[in-house]
């Protein structure tokens, strides 16, 4: 039975976005809360505990094929990365390369590195790359999807550019440094956090679905994630050195074409749309029509 | 400039290294082996045109010299925070660098990490952690992910109480004996670094096993059964 969630994936919950993406009724929970795998560290901070340490990993299926998948919790510590929630994550990838899924399905939604368990969750973000590089070297899919609250920083923003693909939503803000990390650190001038349309542009949806960091841009529905994520469980992109360098030539380009712009709406003017200023309010079908037509593709 | 001093102290038998803006690569010698040397110096900040400069010394790598081991000195202050990093993707950027870190590893090269300065964040994610478990630092060197008064700042905790914390437990507070306790640093060097490079380079193996690592040294006591756990679920 699928849990009534109204239309928003942004507002569901880890466990309803897991329920909505995989076929009705197939989700097999490991370590689920009643195991009471909880952070041994969030004790000493006086600072509740969650029984699934803010993270959900399991198995499914989607379009009656078989997939391990995992959603963070953003409602829980920003869907943060401490000892107990990357080993769940860690685990599950190693799990996947003795069980072959169609594909492994990363429904992240998180702030990064939690911080009061800072070293344990870098060293956990670095584990889960080196486990989704493995995967992807034995061409099991990964496929990212980020539409949450907390969307993707610091560790997670680097985590969700390792995926083989990444599906996102325009509500989804990808990045390392999040703005308020900015403006604390280097001044206001330097990145106002306020400038709520500014954030928007610069780490929301649109500008990494424009750079072809983001595959695919998604309606803000479980529905909508779900077909867009059948139409990924085929051989991924692959990893030789051809792909690389041609990775390599296509990021420098950027470097070059991009540099010294300090806005979104000037990066979209100088990728040839005309009229930049419209994009934050066009459909997702419409950017996507708009961005064929006016780029061939600055795809990477 | 990264120190000739250190560089010295790896490779007796001779090195030659350029330093452009703030990358260093070159070769040394060690017992007739020739060793890469990528690295970065002067507590760099890693963004888009230092990730794509290491990229390119890695890509020249692999592609003249297959096999050679490839020795990563560490020194940086993190990723560049900046709004112009981050309207051109950083994430894709250090995302790219590690895939390359990794692509070496598994054709053939040995990659071996030294921490000798500063190692920050997305800084130590994007140029340092690809060794995985084959990450080491020198005495005195400085991993953090954040520093305590800025932890402080950001979890609203008293930083009396994080310094107070950060003495009996390793968990978030920098330092190499932290990293090394979580496993996230497989040694620390004191001396005679060419012999510790030796060393890293004979026993050099390929699995990631930090987590295992954390627990025998009681800094991570959960990760490794719960990756074990849902492994054997």
């Amino acid at each position: 039975m699928k849990l009534k969630i109204g239309k928003s994936y942004y507002e569901a919950t880890a466990r309803q976005r897991i329920a909505c993406i995989l076929d009705n009724g197939t989700f097999k929970e490991i370590l689920p809360p009643q195991e009471k795998k909880i952070s041994p560290h969030l004790e000493m901070f006086n600072i509740p505990v969650a029984f699934d340490d803010g993270v959900v990993v399991g198995e499914g299926q989607i379009d009656g094929k078989p997939v391990s998948i995992l959603a963070q919790e953003g409602k829980f510590m920003g869907g943060a990365f401490g000892e107990v929630h990357s080993a769940k994550i860690t685990g599950l990838l190693k799990r996947s390369l003795r069980t072959k899924p169609a594909a492994v399905v990363c429904l992240w939604d998180s702030g990064g590195v939690r911080l009061q368990e800072a070293n344990a969750g870098e060293i956990g973000v670095t584990e889960i790359i080196r486990s989704i590089f493995d995967l992807r070297a034995v061409n099991i899919p990964v496929i990212g999807v980020v539409g949450g609250s907390c969307g993707c920083f610091g560790g997670a923003g680097i985590i969700s550019a390792c995926c083989d693909v990444l599906l996102c939503s325009e509500e989804a803000r990808i990045g390392v440094s999040g703005p308020e990390v900015i403006e604390t650190t280097m001044g206001v001038d330097a990145f106002d956090s306020r400038d709520k349309a500014l954030v928007w542009r610069t780490t929301g949806g649109k500008n990494r679905y424009l750079f072809g960091f983001v595959k695919t841009l998604v309606e803000n529905t479980p529905d909508a994630f779900r077909a867009e994520i059948i139409k990924e469980m085929k051989e991924p992109c692959g990893l030789a050195l051809e792909q690389i360098e041609q990775k390599h030539a296509a990021l420098k380009k950027r470097l070059e074409d991009f540099s010294g712009l300090g806005d979104a709406l000037e990066i979209w003017a100088k990728m040839g749309f005309e009229k930049p200023e419209e994009i934050p309010g066009m459909s997702e079908k419409e950017l996507a029509e708009e961005f064929k037509r006016v780029s061939g593709g600055i795809i990477c | 400039m990264l120190a000739n001093d250190l560089l010295k102290q790896f490779f007796p038998d001779g090195f030659d290294v350029k330093t452009t803006d703030s990358i260093v690569f070159g070769a040394g010698q060690i017992n007739s082996q020739e060793i890469a040397i990528i690295g970065t110096c002067g507590h760099a900040l890693i963004g888009a045109k230092e990730i794509l400069a290491l990229g390119d010394k890695f890509l020249e790598i692999i592609k003249s010299k297959p096999g050679c081991p490839i020795l990563m000195l560490v020194d940086n202050n993190g990723q560049r925070m900046a709004l112009e990093e981050e309207l051109l993707g950083l994430p894709q950027y250090i995302g790219h660098l590690i895939s390359i870190q990794d692509f070496a590893r598994r054709n053939g090269h040995k990659v071996i990490s030294v921490v000798y300065g500063n190692a920050v964040a997305g800084g130590f994610i994007a140029f340092g952690m690809g060794a995985q478990s084959r990450i080491y630092a020198t005495d005195g060197a400085s991993p953090s992910v954040m520093n305590l008064p800025a932890i402080s700042r950001v979890t609203k905790l008293p930083l009396e109480k994080l310094e107070e914390l950060g003495k009996t437990v390793p968990v978030f507070a920098p330092g190499c004996e932290n990293f090394y306790k979580m496993g996230g640093l497989l040694g620390i060097w004191k001396d005679k670094l060419h012999e510790r490079l030796q060393e890293a380079l004979d026993k050099y193996g390929e699995d990631d096993n930090r987590a295992e690592i954390a627990l025998e040294r009681g800094g991570r006591t959960e990760a490794f059964n719960i990756i074990n756990e849902v492994i054997n679920a």
